[in-house]
């Protein structure tokens, strides 16, 4: 080989993968509307994305696994937290966390009322990008899934059983967002919400004490009442409501289907 | 050392030192912080430190890959640089962007994307820099009429390196363009056009370390560069996987990503086959060290450990995790870091006085517990990563609890960076120990030998 050849093989190599490059780049531009949802892509939405950029968040956290690697990615943390909840956290995540625990905690970000609801407006819809699936598992930021996981299975195998206590497990794994993204089914272990062992138990102290004002008169029902309206009962602490509120997303009533909801209440009454 | 204006270079490298000794001070801040609790939580947070130490780098390495420039052009173009004065206001608006870019995260003032952090109007600055510097070595190489294979290859890496920060200027309201794009510059950076920069100060290195042939040198140098560009620019597929692109970029990914290190591995047989044809016996032992060194730490580092997560089946596990900041230390260390290093320890007895030519104990103290380091590091990442990857996204343990049972990595990691950093202080001491050749001094006669090994002639000899 001579010198001349060698340029020619560089010269060729480059111009036939820069071209490819640039041909593929032409065709993602084409595709990036639809796998992105560009039409929901509000102001409040950019604006968002200018709270995320501005406040230099993705040096610690990872958002669609790209950041920082020192705090949890939140490619679908509105899929696991509701609004309010998230809300609470960023105006003050020390209520949430603590250094003595974990030997981490986000400083407060100081956020405006407006900057909140605009990131976390952001986060949702980079929540909805179609990234092929990922991640393969939920990637949860505190507690653990372990206790009654199917481990390296995808939540939604466990569902073709007809047994509505069967559907109702596979349903607390998987239904957007996925309930144990939030609640343990183990004794003591308490993440963004009150774990749920013992729950059939629980709900008949609860409904028959003095603070219960919601419209339960048994356990069921409340099981059921706490999926729908999750604020009827406000189970105490700090990290779990605000204002009369409950943390807990409020959307199960209107995106599961009856007989959905039917399962996991079988599901859950089984927790005693 | 025969041109002037090459001692332009000493100051370009003074200041990459100064750089690389800050990077580590904010390096092992953040190590720190993974360990844990954080007194500086509200002043200085991990997200700044860490933002501090990546651009640290990255400006550190080019102002190396500048000085570098600047020494070899004159001796490849036989002319002095076009404007001195030029190359020296450059640096000091460089120097001055760097700081300011420092000072100013510190203070939160930041355009938040990730190493890509320089708010607007110094990412103007950069490009005005980079301008001056292209002009000015474009300029010398015009005046003198001449160039080299060997050169070109170096300055177009350069020019190339120059326009692809371009598209960093513009904002994306879509995240996923961002991504994208952001990619433009920092992927087909390390491993398209800088990795050009290093196969052409390489080159120039193995011709003056082994006097090796230069036509079959830059032969083989279009080869390598030649297969960088075949493997890398498709190769950005790796980092859109997850990212919201169409599909088809995943086997794109998965089959020219995977063929990167071949061009890696490539230079390491391009120097370990120039050094062994031609012999050893250039007397700088120490830049022979540090340039054998990097080709065969960045086969480790990036094409080793880059390729070990590159494919989909394994990158969507560990995408996200500290397997990638394992991979990230070792090849940009092993690229980048020790090519500079090598420029360095190659040039630096030309331009101080009082030097030897052969390097000191202390130098190859400097290269041994860096190299040790930062092979520790890399292993302390990569099994707090595994770890990490196991409990967190396999086994469903949330993030926190999952960085708590990684402790012990964090004391590994900061025992070994410790002693990589032991090392580095040692380098940059070792640099300022002696004081630069005075100007006046600087003459063809009274300048250090520039010692091929016998028989061969300089190709670059005056004249
Ligand atoms: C000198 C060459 C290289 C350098 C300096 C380098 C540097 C880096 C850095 C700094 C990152 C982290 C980026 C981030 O955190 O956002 C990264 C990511 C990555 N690199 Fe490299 N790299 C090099 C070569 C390679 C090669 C040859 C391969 C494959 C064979 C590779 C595969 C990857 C992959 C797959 C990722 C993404 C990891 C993820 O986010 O999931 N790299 N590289
Ligand atoms: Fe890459």
């Amino acid at each position: 080989m001579t010198k001349r050849q060698g340029r020619l093989f560089f010269i060729i190599c480059t111009l036939i993968s820069a071209t490819v490059f640039i041909g593929l780049t032409f065709d993602s531009h084409r595709r990036f509307p639809g796998l992105t949802n560009e039409d929901k892509l509000t102001p409040e939405i950019i604006r968002g994305k200018d709270v995320w950029h501005n406040n230099n968040c993705i040096n610690c956290h990872t958002l669609l696994g790209e950041g920082g690697y020192y705090a949890p990615d939140l490619t679908k943390i509105t899929q696991q937290r509701g609004t309010p909840y998230l809300t609470a956290f960023l105006k003050d995540p020390s209520q949430f966390y603590s250094e003595e625990k974990h030997r981490r905690l986000m400083p407060n970000p100081k956020l405006s009322d407006a900057e909140i609801s605009e990131v976390i407006a952001f986060l949702d819809w980079v929540g909805h990008i179609d990234n092929q699936g990922w991640p393969p598992r939920p990637i949860i930021v505190s507690g653990t899934t372990i206790p009654g996981t199917d481990v390296g299975q995808p939540p939604t195998h466990a569902s073709v059983s007809t047994d509505p206590v069967a559907q109702g497990e596979a349903l607390f794994r998987s239904s957007p967002p996925a309930c144990n993204a939030c609640h343990s089914i183990a004794s003591g272990v308490n993440l963004a919400g009150p774990t749920l062992a013992g729950l059939a138990t629980r709900a008949a102290a609860i409904i028959a004490s003095p603070e219960y004002k919601g419209e339960a008169k048994t356990p069921v029902d409340y099981i059921r009442e706490s999926i729908t309206h999750p604020s009827a009962y406000l189970v105490p602490g700090a990290t779990y409501s605000a204002n009369n509120q409950s943390f807990m997303p409020d959307n199960f009533a209107a995106d599961l289907e009856p007989q959905q909801i039917d399962s996991l209440v079988a599901y859950l009454e089984t927790l005693k | 050392m025969r041109y002037r204006s090459q001692s332009i270079a000493y100051w370009y490298f003074a200041v990459a030192m100064c750089l690389f000794g800050l990077q580590l001070v904010f390096g092992l801040l953040s190590a720190t912080k993974y360990l844990g609790p954080d007194p500086l939580l509200n002043f200085l947070p991990f997200d700044k430190t860490k933002a501090i130490h990546t651009n640290l780098l990255i400006v550190w390495v080019l102002t190396g890959f500048m000085g570098a420039t600047y020494y070899m052009v004159p001796e490849e173009s036989r002319s002095e640089i076009y404007s001195v004065k030029l190359a020296y206001i450059q640096l000091v608006a460089w120097t001055l962007m760097g700081v300011t870019t420092v000072v100013g995260y510190m203070f939160g003032w930041t355009a938040g994307n990730k190493m890509l952090e320089q708010p607007f109007p110094l990412k103007i600055v950069i490009v005005i820099v980079m301008l001056m510097f292209l002009y000015n070595i474009l300029m010398t190489i015009k005046r003198a009429g001449r160039w080299t294979v060997t050169e070109g290859v170096l300055v177009a890496g350069l020019a190339f390196a120059a326009i692809l920060y371009l598209p960093a200027l513009i904002e994306y309201e879509n995240y996923t363009v961002s991504i994208f794009y952001r990619w433009w510059t920092i992927h087909l950076w390390v491993e398209g056009v800088w990795e050009m920069i290093q196969g052409g100060l390489l080159a120039y290195l193995l011709i003056r370390l082994s006097g090796a042939d230069r036509e079959v040198m830059e032969k083989w140098l279009y080869v390598i560069v030649g297969l960088v560009f075949m493997a890398g620019i498709l190769g950005t597929a790796h980092h859109y996987y997850w990212v919201g692109v169409p599909h088809y970029w995943l086997p794109i990914g998965v089959f020219f990503s995977a063929l990167e290190p071949v061009a890696l591995l490539g230079m390491a047989m391009y120097a370990y086959f120039a050094m062994r044809r031609a012999g050893f016996s250039h007397p700088n032992s120490l830049a022979v060290h540090w340039t054998i060194g990097s080709t065969v730490f960045t086969v480790f580092g990036a094409g080793l450990l880059g390729f070990a997560h590159t494919w989909p089946s394994v990158n969507k596990w560990t995408h996200g995790t500290l397997i990638t900041a394992m991979h990230g230390h070792g090849a940009f260390y092993g690229a980048y870091a020790m090519t500079v290093l090598a420029m360095i320890s190659y040039i630096l007895p030309h331009l101080t006085s009082d030097r030897k030519v052969e390097g000191n104990s202390i130098g190859y103290w400097a290269f041994w517990m860096q190299v040790m380091g930062m092979f520790g590091m890399t292993l302390s990442f990569g099994t707090a990563g595994i770890g990490q990857v196991y409990l967190e996204r396999i086994l469903g343990l949330g993030y926190l609890d999952t960085q708590l049972k990684l402790q012990v990595h964090f004391l590994m990691l900061i025992a070994t960076a410790s002693v990589f950093a032991t090392g580095a202080a040692l380098f940059i001491w070792n640099f300022f120990r002696t004081a630069p050749r005075s100007v006046a001094a600087i003459d063809s006669s009274t300048s250090a030998p520039d010692l091929a090994p016998a028989g061969h002639a300089n190709s670059a000899a005056s004249g």
